[in-house]
């Protein structure tokens, strides 16, 4: 088992704050100028720039949409991550007017390029791509983006409490305590995973007793040893869902694995664990952010930065949206937020009960990504691959996350769930030397002293609040998660968590995108 | 098709089965770039729980929709909805369905004229629409008690729907009034193996239907057909066997081939094949796979109660329902490469309902 991260994805696009200061935008603007598209990129800088400086570039007004907003347009979607942007492309492909709003000085939302001061680009947020994803891949394909396979060649490390560290190969760690606990229970996993409709998981007959449980308390029902293959599940659930298996419930994650696969292919654990063979496989060169990068570049200025949304009425037959730069009004509105930014809407008339619950029993995971930089991925030369699961200690489950060009070297971990409540309210020199320290426990001395350090904490940003994914807790799946997709009056929802495969992830995105888009196409 | 019925018997038919079949086809998977050759067969997409999809519908929207034909207690049935690459998009849940009285089923026979699906549900016996767009629920009409509408289609007067129970077509004009249109021995089927697949072709005015077993002597009672009956002002004519089927073949739902005429017709019994008919002579003029029984066809999934051929392009949309074998891995919808187009289901102006 490869347990790792995967790749969230929508944005951010609500609310009342004004929206906080991007560090990335300029890093970002020069990283689109250094892709290759210098020559375009004169006419879609503006996507990048602040609204100030976007209004500058149109003469501030004259209803340029990186200057003052449209009054009125056919469709407004709220969001610029990939869904947004996807629903954004699809409604015009239609030949509707539409207008994204982001709240961020930047598009991409949960995908996010991290530039290195010692050279080349790795993701702060969502990064992985692999078999099945077929829609996030053909969008890649369709910008000219390429992938390239995570290095997976030589051994994993384990490191346990009990029996030390160990190097293995294969799926599931050689660890005596655990083994046959984790085959037995990862097929019962698949198993079940197998009965559900990944499009109404709470349609199961027995959806109710599988939501009323954890999955923490499914492993202690069903494992000789619970504590120890409980400890390595934990290594897959903080990556994944930036929360430990007593917070999740079974059906929840039952779904989850479900989700796993295509129309074509039943979804299963390993698929969603792996590297080889799994959501894990590949990685994007220059970054996963560039693929909403060059999206919001082939569609202009349907795309508007800076515009929070902070209310949104429908009457009289429309919908009016109230952002932070303005007034649009519209025929429809697709809402590409994470739940908790739509919660931060002021909704007239209010949102319906059973969707605010919902919203209200969707958590965002917590997690941060910790990457320390090297000259060289010194551990390949030690015929290791750079993934590693501690069952302690602040890197519980480590990837390499070297550039395509393995230059430099980068360790990531994962610090999410209970691990990220240990470690995130540390000061970032002690979660330094935490996963420095673990670093160091799985691949020797030399991973003390990198040339670089630098995190990404997802719960601290302000147009997120937390990530991978929003999950759910224990009975709120069967009551609340009806709700998902019901379109509320002119407002229709996308974003991965509405997705039915791969939720959570960027290959979810671009399918709730083309969803919510058709929906909308079919209204009007 | 009923699927208890179907395993019920199934040993039964089995013995039967020592009977030649025609010659038949081969798969090939097309090389890269080149059109694939006729009868390759691909994975349209699995059917999610409860599955046991039956008939696809292929709509005006360019989407493609499939009702679950055998929901266990406390599952309701769904429609779900695919794109025509096959991503899926929604499902919506049955309503009114007694999910504690057994295995329960819908199929999503035809469309209205404004996009509202036409779903028979063959436990309660209700005709219901689907608002695709709104996701609204509207029972048109109920047939009478013990009728298992099966198929639909459109023609003058309204429309016609098999009862696979009771040996009848109904017609159910736009009010909703449930008439019975035609009761004839032809369709009268051998322990309850009955009438299936109809539509209506508007230059001949006349109906095709798909007959699984025929009891009137003319035949094994193993074996079923094609039937055709007129449409003579407002009703039918005399009842003619176009085609007959090999023993336990079970025909099932069916497409027309555009430019042949040709009727494509799923074979939901033990033989698991698509047959190629021709209306005009009576003649099986092909037959896929080359060995039946089995359902090799090339594709992961294997041909398992195929039960009807939707065009979709240049191929057929077959909703694997697995009703005897009752494997959950074989449900799935799959692309059957023919190399026509089909013929368009007869969608009059006044396909809809008050």
């Amino acid at each position: 088992m490869t347990l790792a991260q995967h790749s969230p994805t929508p944005s951010h696009g609500s609310s009342h704050a004004a929206p906080h200061a991007a560090p990335h935008a300029a890093l970002s603007r020069r990283h689109l100028l250094t892709t290759g598209a210098a020559g375009t990129a004169a006419a879609t800088g503006g996507l990048l720039l602040s609204a100030g400086a976007a209004d500058a570039r149109s003469g501030g007004g004259g209803g340029g949409r990186q200057g003052r907003l449209p009054r009125k347009v056919d469709v407004v979607v709220v969001g610029a991550g990939i869904s947004g942007l996807v629903a954004t492309r699809e409604l015009l492909e239609q030949g509707l007017d539409v207008l994204c709003v982001e709240a961020r000085d930047r598009v991409g939302g949960r995908v996010l390029n991290h530039e290195l001061r010692s050279g080349g680009v790795i993701e702060a947020g969502g990064a992985f791509v692999g078999p099945t994803q077929d829609h996030i891949l053909a969008l890649a394909k369709e910008l000219k983006v390429r992938t390239f396979l995570e290095y997976n060649e030589g051994n994993s490390v384990y490191i346990s409490s009990l029996t030390g560290r160990q190097e293995y190969s294969g799926t599931v760690p050689p660890d005596p305590t655990i083994l046959p606990d984790a085959a037995i229970l990862l097929t019962r996993l698949d198993s079940m995973a197998a009965e559900i409709d990944v499009s109404a998981p709470w349609s199961h007959p027995s959806a109710l007793e599988w939501d009323a449980m954890s999955l923490g308390e499914f492993i202690r029902r069903n494992a000789l040893n619970s504590s120890g293959v409980g400890n390595l599940i934990k290594s897959w659930t903080q990556p994944g869902f930036g929360a430990d298996p007593d917070e999740l419930s079974l059906l929840f994650v039952l779904w989850y694995i479900a989700c796993s696969g295509n129309e074509t292919n039943v979804g299963t654990f390993s698929r969603n664990s792996d590297t080889a063979g799994g959501a894990q496989e590949s990685r994007i060169i220059g970054g996963s952010q560039l693929i909403p990068l060059r999206l919001a570049r082939k569609l202009g200025d349907a795309v508007a930065l800076d515009a929070a949304v902070k209310r949104i009425e429908q009457k009289d037959g429309r919908v009016v949206v109230r952002t932070r730069r303005g007034t649009v009004r519209a025929k429809r509105v697709v809402v590409a937020c994470p739940p908790p930014m739509v919660l931060d809407i002021d909704w007239f008339p209010r949102l319906p009960v059973r969707r605010t619950q919902l919203l209200r029993h969707m958590d965002m995971g917590q997690l941060m990504k910790c990457d320390a930089v090297y000259e060289t991925p010194f551990w390949r030369e030690d015929g290791l691959n750079g993934f590693g699961i501690n069952d302690a200690g602040a890197a519980r489950a480590v990837f390499d996350n070297s550039p395509a060009s393995g230059d430099p070297g980068v360790l990531l971990a994962f610090v999410g769930g209970s691990t990220w409540r240990r470690y995130g309210p540390l000061s970032r020199k002690e979660r330094r030397k935490a996963v420095l320290e673990g670093f160091a426990a799985m691949f020797g001395e030399k991973a003390l002293k990198p040339i670089e350090y630098t995190e990404q904490d997802w719960t601290k940003e302000r147009w997120t609040e937390g990530g991978p994914t929003a999950f759910h807790a224990p009975g709120t799946l069967t009551d609340f998660g009806p709700a998902i997709r019901q379109v509320f009056g002119r407002v229709h929802w996308a974003g991965t968590e509405t997705s039915t495969y791969w939720s959570g992830y960027m290959d979810g995105a671009v399918r709730a995108g083309q969803r919510a888009a058709i929906e909308v196409g079919e209204r009007l | 098709m009923r699927r208890l019925a179907l395993r019920s018997v199934a040993g039964l038919l089995a013995g039967s089965l020592a009977l030649l079949l025609p010659p038949v086809a081969t798969s090939a998977a097309a090389r890269d770039g080149e059109a694939p050759e006729k009868w390759t067969t691909t994975v349209f997409a699995r059917v999610p729980s409860p599955g046991a999809p039956a008939y696809v519908h292929v709509h005006t929207n360019k989407r493609v929709y499939a009702g679950t034909y055998a929901a266990p207690d406390g599952q309701p049935s769904k429609v779900f909805e695919w794109t025509r690459s096959g991503t899926l998009l929604r499902s919506w849940a049955v309503p009114g369905q007694d999910l504690e009285g057994g295995e329960h089923g819908v199929q999503v026979a035809a469309q209205t004229r404004s996009g509202r699906l036409v779903v028979l549900d063959t436990t309660t016996s209700r005709i219901l629409t689907l608002d695709v767009t709104r996701g609204r629920w509207r029972t048109i009409a109920t047939l009478p008690e013990g009728s298992v509408p099966n198929y639909a289609t459109w023609a003058p007067g309204g429309l016609y729907v098999t009862d696979y129970g009771d040996g009848v077509v109904h017609r159910v004009t736009r009010r909703g009034k449930v008439t019975e249109w035609l009761r004839d021995p032809a369709l009268d089927g051998l322990l309850g193996f009955g009438t299936t697949g109809i539509r209506y072709l508007p230059e001949e005015r006349s109906f095709l239907l798909t007959q699984q077993t025929l009891s009137t002597g003319d035949a094994l009672p193993t074996n079923g057909a094609l039937l055709r009956v007129p449409l003579e002002g407002r009703a039918p004519g005399d009842v003619e066997v176009v085609w007959t089927s090999q023993p336990t073949d079970l025909p099932d739902g069916f497409g027309i081939g555009r430019r042949t005429g040709h009727v494509y017709v799923a074979m939901v019994g033990l033989t698991n094949r698509i047959a190629e008919i021709d209306p005009a002579t009576g003649e099986e003029v092909d037959s896929f796979p080359a060995v039946p029984l089995v359902g090799e066809n090339g594709s992961e999934i294997p041909f398992d109660s195929p039960c009807n051929a939707t065009f979709l392009g240049k191929t057929v949309l077959v909703a694997n329902q697995s009703a005897i074998q009752g494997d959950a891995s074989h449900h799935a919808v799959l692309r059957v490469h023919v190399g026509e187009r089909g013929l368009a289901p007869y969608l009059p102006k006044k396909a809809r309902f008050r």
